[in-house]
């Protein structure tokens, strides 16, 4: 049955690179864009049960939230611990852009240090080890123009922080001009979320109170980064594989000739048919596998590229693995059924007439 | 028996065959001959179901219900002129395409015809006399109750044409065969003559 594929090599390899070239486009943007969903949403979970932002204000990043509810919130029965982040961006030395994050200091262990100690001064930094590296192991960097020691390197598990730079929440005031972007609330139950949410509104009107994964669901960044992945991740897929159906086409009135003597022997419409769809379905199932260890092998590369500072980070996600392969296979399916059905239905020695 | 009646066949609106009707006694060898032209691979065609009449009626013994797929398989034997093996498949493989005998049962039917050494090699790397004998194989590995032939020897030198008739003459099946070489055609085989899309003898 394969020698077919065989024979018709160079079309079975140009399929072949579509299915793959397609499968990966689709893997490598909604991984990426996924990537960094996740990595500013495990941000926002580590030790984040509950999140404060300001009333009214969609972004983080333009949030500005009193740090001095920390102290009405603390006492809040239920409440474990309540941290207050700024986070922001910026030039640091030679880089045009870094992360900057500003936190309170009971969120420094949340850093791994692999080097030195934790900032106890405002004039103190620590930074993150793919910026350590690409800045050349500095002892001082430059914030805005503003210098800073740095204390320690560390190394996170969110990738991008690690492209950064994390200073006293203190620094990271007086640099944005706000008090917080948010604060975190880490609970000693999630279950008494609801209660402590209404503490929380009865203490300040001024701040939107949400579980942190509720606020990831509805995070207008987030879906957006997600809905524009998806399209162009759909575009690339779709447009892939229209060449594949084109291909395949071509390649089935080429084999009308072979499809004409198997007829003439007696050979049923529906196993030729199935013949078909097998080849089909073999090749996919290559094609998705070869796509998913080069999206694998890629990911891993560009995580590990300097220069983009851990932002291009992303796993491949088995639902969206599955759904990529199962869209896959209908398709080809399709692409070739139809070519192969009109065929089929053609008496035996014409097809071998048209082939010949 | 085969009974074919009042085929008519058009390709356009030309007429291609005119009302042909005859009967193939079971079992019995037939040659259909006639000018190049006048019909004979057309009519061979649609006898053989490998293409749909315009108008007629064509009836298999025993045969009614079966679907033409089938009627093909298990019933019906082809040769083409030109072999029609497929370039990809070993002699074996264009074999074992269209049955469900065992590859032993088919090396057997090869060292019938004397081409069992071949059963590993591409059509290509085989003489044309040689790919006819595989084609012949192809044909009468289901052991069709009908075999039908279509200038089966047109590639051939004579010395080949005579083996490749006597096979076809030892194969028990109602035969019918078109060629246009008088030389192969033997006084007990049955006749059917054609010109310009008519019967004119049979």
């Amino acid at each position: 049955m394969f020698k077919s594929l065989l024979y018709y090599r160079y079309k079975t390899a140009l399929i072949l690179l579509s299915a793959v070239t397609a499968i990966t486009s689709i893997f490598m943007i909604t991984s990426l864009s996924g990537g960094i969903v996740s990595m500013y949403s495990n941000m926002l979970k580590t030790d984040g049960d509950i999140i404060l932002t300001q009333k009214g204000v969609a972004d983080t990043f333009f949030s500005d939230v009193n740090r001095t509810l920390m102290d009405k919130i603390k006492p809040i029965k239920g409440v474990k611990e309540v941290s207050a982040v700024i986070v922001g961006a910026g030039a640091i030395g030679t880089l045009p852009i870094a992360g900057i994050y500003g936190v309170s200091t009971n969120r420094y262990p949340l850093y791994h240090l692999t080097y030195g100690n934790y900032p106890k001064k405002c004039s103190e930094v620590m930074i993150g080890e793919k910026i350590n590296s690409i800045l050349g192991e500095p002892k001082q960097i430059k914030i805005f123009n503003k210098p800073f020691n740095v204390t320690g390197v560390f190394k996170s598990k969110i990738g991008f922080e690690n492209g950064g730079v994390v200073i006293p929440i203190e620094s990271a005031s007086a640099i944005f001009h706000k008090s917080s972007s948010f604060l975190l609330l880490s609970l000693d139950n999630l279950e008494q979320s609801t209660e402590v949410i209404s503490s929380i509104k009865t203490i300040s009107n001024q701040v939107d109170v949400k579980k942190t994964t509720d606020f990831i669901d509805n995070y207008n960044q987030f879906k957006i980064i997600k809905v524009s992945g998806a399209v162009i991740a759909s575009i690339s897929f779709f447009m892939g594989f229209l060449a594949i159906v084109s291909i395949m086409s071509i390649v089935i009135n080429d084999r009308r000739y072979e499809f004409g003597i198997q007829r003439a022997m007696g050979i049923s419409k529906v196993k030729i048919i199935l013949s078909v769809m097998m080849e089909v379905v073999t090749l996919i199932l290559i094609a998705f596998i070869l796509a998913y260890i080069i999206s694998y092998y890629l990911l891993e590369f560009l995580e590990h590229i300097d220069k983009f500072q851990g932002y291009l980070s992303g796993e491949i996600d088995l639902y969206l693995a599955l759904i990529v392969l199962g869209g896959s296979i209908v398709m080809s399916i399709v692409g070739a059924f139809i070519p192969a059905f009109i065929a089929s239905k053609v008496d035996p020695i014409i097809l071998i007439n048209q082939g010949e | 028996m085969l009974e074919v009646r009042d085929i008519s066949h058009f390709y356009g609106k030309e007429k291609i065959l005119d009302n042909i009707s005859f009967k193939l006694p079971r079992g019995s060898f037939t040659i259909l001959t006639g000018e190049s032209g006048s019909g004979k691979t057309t009519l061979l065609s649609i006898v053989s179901t490998l293409l749909l009449q315009s108008e007629g009626t064509i009836i298999f013994h025993n045969t009614p219900k079966c679907s033409i797929d089938t009627m093909r398989n298990r019933h019906i034997g082809f040769i083409f002129q030109f072999h029609y093996l497929i370039e990809h498949l070993t002699v074996m493989e264009n074999i074992k395409m269209v049955t469900k005998k065992s590859k032993r049962e088919i090396l057997k039917l090869l060292a019938t015809l004397d081409i069992d050494t071949l059963a590993h090699r591409y059509p290509s790397q085989i003489s044309g006399g040689q790919r006819q004998r595989v084609a012949i194989a192809r044909a009468i590995v289901n052991e069709p109750k009908y075999l039908f032939a279509d200038e089966p020897t047109g590639n051939l030198d004579s010395k080949n044409s005579k083996i490749i008739f006597d096979i076809l003459r030892s194969i028990k099946a109602t035969t019918l065969v078109v060629t246009h070489d008088s030389s192969l055609i033997l006084e007990d085989d049955r006749i059917l003559t054609m010109r310009d899309g008519q019967l004119i003898k049979g």
